[in-house]
């Protein structure tokens, strides 16, 4: 955070004061906000999450209950199992692929731009479209992956109902999506990086590897660690995606944790269930963003 | 005669050379890759029901099906998909520019107790997964009584998906801060001794220096809304109201191989966003780069 040198401040009234309420004014909105729809609905989450409550009947109190059959619940457990593959398999590879693709297109070459913008196209579409387009290309009549790959004699394949095929079908997907918001972090911190350092690497006698490995992707590690906190944080959100590709429902094979609180929570009005889930969902999200966190000292180094 | 350069020189150069064009030829490789998904999409939007499942696939269509795209706006209301979403779109864009530029300016700007502790709050909400909170949203939003709603309440009309957007929001409120935060305090206090009270501040000297932020923070608004999916179809229920996404959902469910109306159906709901990125692609680059947040 920024800090900005104030003048001496005098207590009490007078201008302090003052702008202590025009504050107010103008926050106003947020702090409703806050209140109902962000920070005041985790903890109602939370109170939710203790309760029996079909939204008909007034809620019950059960105690940790919800909390144990998610334990026991064989879905939920599929969905979680799903979700971890889907972050560990889609980050790591995205932003390698993404990393590679942002050094490759951080050249002066006339029509750059135009080449960058294939890769971000992607990015501003929705996944409803997108999915639907994938869909048609994984479809396992006629679907152009399997027409393509018939050409070279491969059988054809269930890209989408297949149960070991789903998640990675889907994954593929998902990093080809992605790709564009990465590379322009990427590229973004490649042109921040001073040319005199890279220069004096040169001159110093260091060829192109060298100076990949000893310079850019030190000064590099801010944004890997950046682009690493939203891909982590997205993936375990993964909802669009699973929800068009497997209609009408995932099974066991696809179902991620956001599609098993959407499904409990407004397919089968079991609020108390969904909340619960919610809370699970969040203290993995918080664990695995804090471990990421306290792992920056190890590997990021700011300039 | 001139001499010619030394072997080892030109050798290096001609290599360099190849190498960067072995490069160039694969990047252009791969952004063709990147844009194969789009224009599968275009060239099966144009072609027949038959065409589209032949042995081996064809990549044009024999004559273009352009009735495919008449067909397929009027097999579901997608004239008022194309309304609903404009207008939410916008309805949000609306919202968050108000309500995050006010809050920024408290934060950037004008001191008062609190502030800090405030501020760290609105960042944690921004980590937070948005679903953690959509089950008490829904109970929020059914809890509000609707004059014109079959239900009584929120659930099935448009308002949960823009009303919110004027509460203000992480991601915009710290976007313009950082903003605001580079503008030199010293405008702002001269126009006070001027007698200006921090309303005339945030109106005449903080938002029209903003513009820039404002656009990306409006661009990126308006792509979330257009583009999101669980909003509508938990909270909307009447086809009248469904938005592009939405109706794409229930047009995918009634359609099932009917890939022609289903790629032409994708391809109407992604051109707007396609224009807008084309038009403003510099402020969705800066956007990204600045924060790094996408849908």
């Amino acid at each position: 955070m920024t800090r900005i040198s104030r003048p001496a401040q005098r207590r009490g009234g007078g201008p302090l004061a003052s702008e202590g309420r025009w504050a107010l004014v103008f926050l106003a909105p947020t702090l409703l906000g806050l209140a109902v729809l962000s920070a005041g609905p985790i903890l109602a989450t939370m109170a939710i999450s203790v309760t029996k409550w079909d939204l008909l009947t007034a809620p019950k109190f059960t105690g940790f209950d919800n909390y144990l059959a998610l334990l026991s619940d064989d879905r939920f457990q599929k969905a979680l199992r799903n979700t971890f593959f889907y972050t560990a398999v889609s980050v790591p590879i995205g932003l390698l692929i993404a990393l590679g693709l942002a050094l490759a297109l951080n050249t002066k070459v006339r029509g750059i731009a135009f080449i960058r913008t294939a890769y971000f196209l992607p990015v501003v579409t929705s996944t409803i479209a997108i999915a639907l387009v994938w869909q048609w290309i994984y479809s396992a009549d006629s679907g152009l992956l399997n027409q393509v790959l018939g050409i070279f004699g491969i059988p054809s394949q269930k890209w989408l109902s297949d149960p070991t095929l789903v998640m990675p079908s889907i994954i593929a997907m998902s990093i080809w999506q992605g790709l564009g918001v990465n590379i322009i972090i990427f590229l973004a911190g490649l042109q921040a990086i001073p040319s005199e350092l890279l220069d004096a690497a040169s001159v110093d006698g260091a060829g192109s590897g060298a100076r990949l490995r000893h310079v850019t992707l030190p000064l590099l590690t801010p944004s890997i660690f950046f682009t690493g906190v939203l891909s982590l944080i997205g993936s375990f959100q993964v909802f669009d995606q699973i929800f068009v590709l497997q209609k009408p429902r995932p099974t066991d094979a696809s179902i991620t944790v956001v599609y098993f609180i959407y499904e409990n929570g407004f397919k089968f009005f079991k609020m108390g269930y969904a909340s619960a889930a919610s809370w699970v969902l969040f203290l993995i999200v918080a664990f695995f963003t804090a471990i990421y966190f306290w792992s920056q000292n190890r590997w990021v180094h700011y300039q | 005669m001139p001499r010619p350069v030394s072997p080892p020189a030109s050798l290096a150069r001609r290599l360099r050379t190849t190498r960067r064009a072995v490069l160039i030829g694969l990047l252009i490789l791969g952004g063709l890759l990147m844009m194969a998904p789009f224009l599968w999409m275009i060239t099966t939007s144009l072609k027949t029901r038959a065409e589209v499942f032949a042995t081996p696939p064809t990549l044009f269509p024999v004559t273009a099906q352009w009735h495919n795209y008449p067909d397929m706006w009027n097999a579901l209301p997608f004239g008022s998909f194309f309304l609903n979403s404009i207008k939410l779109a916008t309805l949000n864009t609306i919202g968050q520019l108000i309500s995050c530029s006010m809050a920024a300016f408290a934060f950037a700007a004008l001191r008062f107790r609190f502030r800090e502790p405030l501020f760290a709050l609105l960042l944690v909400t921004l980590i937070i997964p948005f679903q953690v909170v959509l089950v008490p949203n829904f109970v929020l939003y059914r809890l509000l009584p609707h004059p014109f709603s079959s239900s009584g309440n929120w659930i099935g009309t448009q308002e949960p998906l823009w009303v919110g957007a004027f509460l203000g929001g992480a991601f915009g409120t710290f976007l313009l801060r950082q903003f605001f935060l580079a503008i030199p305090r010293e405008l702002g206090d001269a126009a006070r001794v001027d007698g200006a009270n921090p309303w005339h501040i945030y109106r005449h000297i903080y938002l029209p220096l903003a513009k820039p932020a404002l656009a990306t923070l409006a661009i990126f608004t308006f792509m979330w809304t257009w583009n999101d999916l669980i909003d509508p179809i938990i909270y909307l229920r009447d086809i009248d109201s469904f938005t592009l996404t939405a109706g794409l959902s229930l047009f995918q469910g009634q359609y099932v191989g009917r890939w022609p109306l289903l790629m032409a159906g994708a391809l109407v709901s992604v051109l707007p966003m396609i224009i807008l990125f084309i038009v403003a692609q510099r402020h969705f680059v800066r956007g990204i780069a600045l924060t790094g947040i996408k849908g």
